[in-house]
């Protein structure tokens, strides 16, 4: 066979191609429809505020300056928030992740049943898993901000709107992974266990749990490291984590401690990255 | 390990929340009145403007929605484009890991350690609200994020092929021009459109800080106590995630099959 032949013979698929085009359609038209000229960025105005703002932001470097900047509870919050939130969405998430899981969630878990079940246990399974799936797919379309928006409007500040925030979402991004590794399972261990009579729960926790465990360790520490960036986000608007520093500075336009905020928040992301990548190489090692 | 790890994780929720004071009677003391005529709102979403009674969903929504799509699309071509480079510089197979291939990794991770929302409010403070700091604010993380997961995937793609190349002749360039690239295809492509979905989720809550996406909508129908028209929003905002979700689910499915 000539290369040409080959050539033409290579797989083609027509929806491919066509999302690859709508996709870099999309980009150039967003780009050239868009009000967002470069230009504008180097505008007169644009410059007098840059020059002013780098004005204000020379900072005082001393280590007096620091310490009344950055207030050591607006750390501890920042970490508490996210640890709480994460600890919230992995419960929720693994619920929600047994009833959305197709495996667990069916008349005959792993083996057929002795009689063939009836319609009625079909059809009510399949809403179970419709009904959890459908709240997963809510739960993480709706961005961390938004919830928290919305529960600050409902519940008034403090701590709870933020957690619950950042728990919503994630559960729904976790009881997605995590029902995933569930059907992913290799079926031998939970055929056996249902065919000396286990129930589905018994089934779940002796031969599904066990295998899974690891990978839902992972996914529930890159969730904690995103939860860390989200909690310090929400702070602004109203819940007492760096956030709050970050929106306060801004607003009396102290920029230097803005800036000196945002830094810290970087450094918090960066410190809960490498302790989540160290404890997932662990995990995985094991 | 792992059975230490899960009670350390339960303990340290448990800390958490006695730390911050979480008090689940507090949920039930909130504002029951408000919490009803939210939901109630819920099956009902406006479809005329609640302060003017102008019919208001189809320019107003689409408006804010194509705004939301827009932004995202900008952000993420701009991201593609500022990671491109930084990806082959931040591999271990063709940076060959020296000091250069730190300088990017540390600068990669800089810029993804401040997040979206935050640089958007530095550039509000440093220039003023100009469209092209939400489109910038957004990149930066997302080309961040991009080199990072991008490299990590050029440097796990199969060797063989790269190495044929080379043997007979190819540049590194043109090994991975030829070889790596098309071989990581798939996996580079999904992870391009999970972030897509990102970036449209990021660019929605950019609104929060006057860009006109749905973000911004959200927020003044919710200060005005405009429930049924915060439900169209909240509704446009789902379907907008939603749509981008399923295409890029056909899209993965198309490719492992591939």
């Amino acid at each position: 066979m000539t290369l040409d032949a080959l050539y033409r013979e290579r797989p083609r698929d027509w929806f491919l191609r066509g999302s690859a085009l709508f996709a870099f359609g999309l980009v150039l038209l967003s780009l050239a429809v868009g009000d967002y000229a470069l230009s504008d960025m180097w505008s007169p105005r644009a410059m007098r505020n840059l020059s002013r703002f780098l004005g204000e932001i020379q900072p005082t470097w001393t280590l007096a300056w620091w310490v009344e900047t950055v207030p050591l509870v607006a750390v501890t919050n920042t970490v508490a928030l996210a640890v709480a939130a994460t600890g919230l969405a992995t419960g929720a998430g693994a619920v929600l992740s047994l009833a959305a899981a197709r495996t667990m969630a069916t008349p005959e878990p792993w083996l057929p049943a002795g009689k063939p079940p009836s319609m009625i246990a079909r059809r009510g399974w399949d809403i179970v898993v419709g009904s959890a799936r459908f709240t997963l797919t809510v739960l993480r379309a709706i961005p961390e901000y938004v919830w928290a928006f919305l529960l600050v409007a409902l519940l008034g500040t403090g701590a709870w709107p933020a957690v619950l925030a950042l728990a919503l979402h994630n559960a729904g991004i976790l009881g997605k992974l995590f029902a995933e590794t569930v059907e992913d399972v290799d079926s031998a261990a939970p055929r056996a266990l249902r065919g000396l009579g286990g129930t589905r729960l018994q089934v779940f926790s002796g031969a599904v749990l066990p295998t899974v465990m690891n990978r839902w360790l992972l996914y529930v520490f890159v969730r904690w490291e995103t939860c860390i960036r989200e909690a310090t986000v929400v702070g602004l608007l109203g819940v007492v984590s760096l956030g709050w520093f970050i929106g306060d500075a801004r607003s009396r336009t102290h920029y230097d401690e803005m800036v000196a905020l945002i830094g810290v928040g970087a450094l918090l992301i960066l410190a809960g990255d490498a302790m989540s990548i160290w404890l997932r190489a662990k995990l995985r090692n094991r | 390990m792992r059975r230490a790890t899960w009670v350390t994780g339960a303990l340290a929720t448990l800390l958490a929340a006695l730390w911050l004071r979480l008090d689940p009677r507090d949920l039930l003391a909130a504002k029951p009145d408000l919490l009803w005529d939210f939901i109630t709102a819920a099956p009902r979403p406006a479809l005329v403007d609640e302060a003017t009674g102008e019919i208001f969903l189809p320019p107003l929504v689409l408006e804010a929605a194509w705004a939301t799509v827009t932004f995202a699309a900008a952000g993420m071509g701009l991201a593609v484009l500022v990671a491109a480079p930084l990806t082959v510089l931040a591999s271990t197979r063709f940076s060959g890991g020296g000091w250069t291939c730190t300088a990017v990794r540390t600068l990669i991770a800089g810029m993804r350690s401040v997040h979206e929302l935050l640089w958007a409010i530095l550039f509000l403070a440093a220039i003023g609200l100009t469209q092209a700091s939400a489109v910038i604010a957004i990149a930066i993380p997302f080309a961040g994020t991009l080199a990072k997961v991008f490299s990590e995937l050029l440097d796990e793609a199969p060797v063989e092929a790269a190495n044929a190349l080379q043997a007979g002749g190819a540049s590194e360039l043109q090994s991975l021009v030829f070889a790596v690239i098309p071989q990581a295809m798939p996996d580079l492509a999904s992870y391009g459109l999970y972030r897509f979905e990102c970036a449209l989720r990021s660019s929605a809550v950019l609104g929060f800080f006057g860009f006109p996406t749905l973000g911004y909508a959200l927020s003044s129908s919710a200060d005005s106590a405009h429930f049924h028209e915060l439900w169209t929003y909240l509704y446009a905002l789902f379907l907008l995630v939603w749509i981008a979700d399923r295409w890029s689910w056909a899209v993965r499915r198309r490719l492992v099959r591939a």
